[in-house]
């Protein structure tokens, strides 16, 4: 069993603390080590990088990186956010001297770097097999289709972060269609959610979230799907609020990957937490549950 | 009117500096407002993406420094991935964010400048984002006490918060990381070579 240092970041042990837990689920019941990175840090989000023209948004990951590299060879940040910033400071520290320095000085000692970063659809496309999990999944999810939603910063930039195809990504497909799901083609399927503007500038999430949303009834899908806790906050916990701001009357279900996984394995939506979630999915938990009745 | 020869020449530094850091020529954008027709904040910008880049292209640096674009841009850089000319414009505009911020320029996005101070002060504090106390202090420092309080009792209900703030047990550590950074507008140092490839 291969191990992997965990990175779960500020996210996933509040507001997506269901992200968390099904997470820690899927890699169970496939045999995943993972280890919570010891003492972890923020990793800086959107506010670091942004307000003081870098060098805080690569000093708070560059710890995590600096602690990740005392253990495992790899570490899995599931948030997509995190994950950039992990990205981001290990392409920076590389190429730039005079960070470093700056970094060490605060560390106290040389820093560690070159800890393989990953996100949670590439640990999870390295460790499961499509066939094993059509195996496991026996179709549970026939019938359904899912908008798998990557937004930016999973794959933007793309010579930083280097992963999957930076305007049409498909790594999520492969072991959601195992399910039994069908993807549909989903134009909106990297267009930005708004991001941080929740609080500060709501009038630009509400519009930027509702174009998503209302792409995806366009596209015919019954659940979005995303590793990002953000867009996550931006379309589900702000769905009343785009509702309320449009006059829409959306219902649209969004699921962390490893939650429509989970569901794919025959666990309860209580067990995934996806009661935790704003917008009810209960006609699709049932639509679930109705196919597996029949057959 | 302007005069654009003047301009030009006033603003040359000044462009060249951001092309430098950026790494990209702000003179081969061809006006053709893909980025703009991409964009998904435009709305909320005093001017778009293309308009921005040809300001910078006539020397009227000040005014894009001084932008509600520079500030409101969401660097979720749809518009680089787009330009035809591949241009990263998002780069482009979170240069002159931070040459704007070093220029110790007044910020018209009050809210935005709230936030990202009381984000960066919870995670000095803590070490960690308490999102909790972040909402509340943000909300008194912008005398705007009912925003998002209606997603409270919801929040409250899925058992999403730590009434607690969650700490880095090395906090000594995190508090020289923001020391280092001084507190204040430290640009990142630039590597020496390579910069802008």
């Amino acid at each position: 069993m291969t191990t992997y240092s965990y990175f779960p970041g500020c996210s996933l042990s509040s507001s997506a603390i269901e992200y968390d837990t099904s997470f820690r689920l899927v890699a169970r019941e496939f045999g995943i080590g993972i280890d919570e990175l010891e003492d972890w840090n923020c990793c800086g989000a959107s506010p670091a990088p942004h307000h003081w023209g870098g060098a805080l948004g690569i000093l708070l990951p560059a710890r995590n990186l600096h602690i990740a590299g005392a253990s495992h060879p790899s570490v899995v940040a599931p948030c997509a956010g995190c994950f950039n910033r992990l990205k981001y400071a290990q392409h920076e520290l590389g190429r730039n001297p005079a960070l470093r320095q700056l970094t060490e000085r605060a560390l106290h000692e040389p820093v560690r770097y070159d800890t393989e970063v990953i996100n949670a659809v590439e640990l999870l496309n390295r460790e499961i097999a499509p066939e094993e999990m059509a195996a496991r999944a026996q179709g549970r999810l026939e019938g359904i289709s899912l908008g798998t939603y990557y937004g930016c910063v999973l794959v933007r930039p793309p010579e930083v972060v280097q992963y999957d195809d930076p305007n049409d990504p498909v790594e999520m497909e492969p072991l959601l269609k195992a399910t039994g799901a069908e993807i549909p083609h989903f134009p909106f399927k990297t267009e930005c959610c708004g991001s941080y503007m929740g609080l500060p500038k709501k009038e630009i999430v509400l519009k930027a979230s509702q174009r998503v949303i209302e792409s995806a009834l366009e596209s015919g899908i019954d659940a979005l799907v995303t590793v990002c806790p953000l867009c996550h906050q931006n379309l589900d916990l702000r769905q009343g609020q785009i509702n309320a701001a449009f006059g829409t009357d959306y219902h649209l279900p969004v699921l962390y990957l490893t939650q429509a996984i989970g569901l794919a394995l025959g666990h309860s939506p209580e067990d995934l937490g996806i009661d935790a979630h704003a917008v009810d999915a209960g006609a699709l938990i049932s639509r679930i549950r109705g196919r597996r009745a029949a057959s | 009117m302007i005069n654009l020869s003047r301009t030009v020449t006033e603003g040359a530094p000044l462009v060249a500096e951001i092309e430098r850091r950026s790494g990209q020529r702000v003179s081969a954008c061809l006006q053709c407002g893909r980025c703009t027709s991409t964009c998904v904040a435009a709305h909320a910008f005093d001017f778009p993406p293309h308009r921005l880049m040809h300001m910078l292209q006539i020397g009227l640096v000040q005014e894009v420094l001084a932008s509600r674009t520079a500030q409101l841009c969401l660097d979720c850089m749809t518009c680089s991935m787009r330009c035809p000319m591949k241009i990263d414009v998002a780069g482009v505009i979170e240069t002159a964010k931070a040459v704007a911020d070093e220029a110790g320029l007044r910020d018209t996005e009050r809210d935005l400048r709230l936030f990202r101070r009381e984000f960066l002060r919870n995670v000095r504090r803590h070490g960690r984002l308490h999102e909790t106390s972040m909402l509340l202090r943000y909300n008194f420092a912008t005398r705007k006490l009912t925003n998002d309080i209606s997603l409270v009792p919801l929040i409250l209900r899925k058992r999403k918060v730590h009434l607690f703030p969650p700490k880095v047990k090395n906090l000594r550590q995190m508090r020289r990381i923001f020391r280092e950074i001084n507190g204040d507008a430290r640009p990142a140092p630039e590597p020496e070579t390579g910069a802008g490839e």
